[in-house]
């Protein structure tokens, strides 16, 4: 038994209270991992203090190889669902925002020009064609047809364009529908 | 062939980094800096994970959980701070997450009830460590199936990775003396089931 022995042995209450400052903590701790007698002492006063050293639990370089290996695929995977999720919100994006501008051609004043009535379309009735000059519910393409509202109505295939301003400038809106009839809705 | 030597000397270079350079450098996407801060804490998380939720093969498992946090989260690492205690507060809460788990909880009493009928058996990964850190993770793994989650995070943090009960406290986003009552309370249960398992401890000793 050496000296220190001694003064270290009076400093077990507080190491188990965690009254001992960090500095004498990390001595007794390495006193005990060094010094069988005052270890045995140790834990005769108190079996936890067999745990009262750092224990090596060794991580072979085959494990941590391993680790990295499966992290590495973990991260290109998480980067590469970051990327189809950015893809789909710029795609979502795209989308909405078409759809906006296309919204907005409607209900701009333009529409009103190109059925040639004074009421104002409003939402979805903006978009069917054709209340005013006749009478003829939009049933079929006939009756789309013979609603004949713009002059420059062109097939193309198996769609129809009608242009419904088709003079029209910078200040006003240009109104064109496209029907395709090859379209299964 | 210049790209190869440029990958490996980038390999070199970062292995010689500091935590928190290393860190910093993954932040802005630096793929080479991230495996090398893997393959440094690799050892310290899975030790860490293995002494909370009781055997190897969970342990590897919440040790690349974490890594993926640490991926994922490294816009929040703060570099004033230690990146360790960081680390550590990550590899704990999925470590104690894991554990409160119900198959996790099943594995661990599977696992303590295995080691209290064949303790003299060891597995490859324990043969690596020296005889006396295998007997004392043994020791712990079969007495420490009493504890809480937080007493057994608590306990393995302060007496096995001597870290300070400041540190726990941020660790486990508490205060220091809940992190003291935690040890207190490890300690009355730890005593109590290696006086009931290992009575030769207590030579001398009545509880």
């Amino acid at each position: 038994m050496s000296a220190i022995c001694g003064i270290l042995r009076g400093s077990f209450e507080d190491y188990l209270s965690d009254a001992l400052p960090p500095p004498q903590r990390k001595i007794l701790r390495e006193h005990l991992a060094a010094c069988a007698e005052c270890r045995d002492l140790a834990v005769e006063k108190d079996p936890t203090f067999v745990f009262a050293r750092p224990v090596h639990d060794e991580v072979t370089p085959e494990e941590t190889a391993r680790i990295l290996s499966a992290v590495k695929t973990g991260v290109a995977l998480m980067e590469t669902e970051k990327r189809i999720r950015r893809t789909r919100r710029r795609l979502a994006g795209g989308t909405a925002a078409a759809a906006a501008v296309a919204a907005l051609v409607l209900l701009l004043p333009g529409a009103r020009h190109g059925t040639g009535t004074s009421a104002a379309p409003s939402g979805t009735q903006a978009s069917l064609p054709a209340k005013p000059p006749a009478s003829s519910p939009l049933s079929s393409d006939a009756a789309l047809s013979a609603a004949a509202l713009p002059a420059d109505s062109a097939p193309a295939g198996d769609a129809t364009v009608y242009d419904w301003n088709p003079g029209a400038g910078q200040e006003e809106p240009r109104v064109v529908w496209i029907v395709d009839r090859g379209l299964d809705i | 062939m210049e790209l190869v030597y440029s990958q490996r000397r980038d390999r070199e270079e970062a292995t010689s980094l500091p935590d928190r350079e290393l860190a910093i450098r993954a932040r802005g996407g630096d793929m080479v800096s991230f495996e090398a801060l893997v393959t440094r804490k690799t050892p310290a998380v899975v030790s860490l994970a293995r002494r909370i939720v009781g055997n190897g093969e969970d342990a590897r498992d919440v040790g690349q959980m974490v890594f993926l946090r640490v991926w994922s989260e490294l816009h929040r690492y703060d570099e004033r701070y230690s990146l360790n205690t960081w680390l550590y507060r990550i590899a704990t809460n999925l470590s104690i997450d894991f554990l409160r788990s119900a198959r996790s909880r099943e594995r661990a009493h599977g696992a303590t009830l295995h080691l209290v009928e064949e303790r003299e058996q060891s597995t490859a990964a324990e043969a690596t460590r020296t005889a006396e850190d295998a007997e004392l993770a043994r020791l712990f793994e079969t007495v420490s199936g009493s504890l809480s989650e937080k007493q057994k995070a608590v306990f393995v943090l302060k007496e096995m990775e001597d870290c300070d009960t400041s540190e726990i406290a941020e660790i486990l986003g508490c205060g220091e003396s809940t992190v003291r009552n935690h040890l207190f309370n490890a300690r009355r249960v730890l005593r109590r089931e290696i006086g009931r398992l290992y009575p030769e401890f207590l030579r001398g000793r009545q509880l």
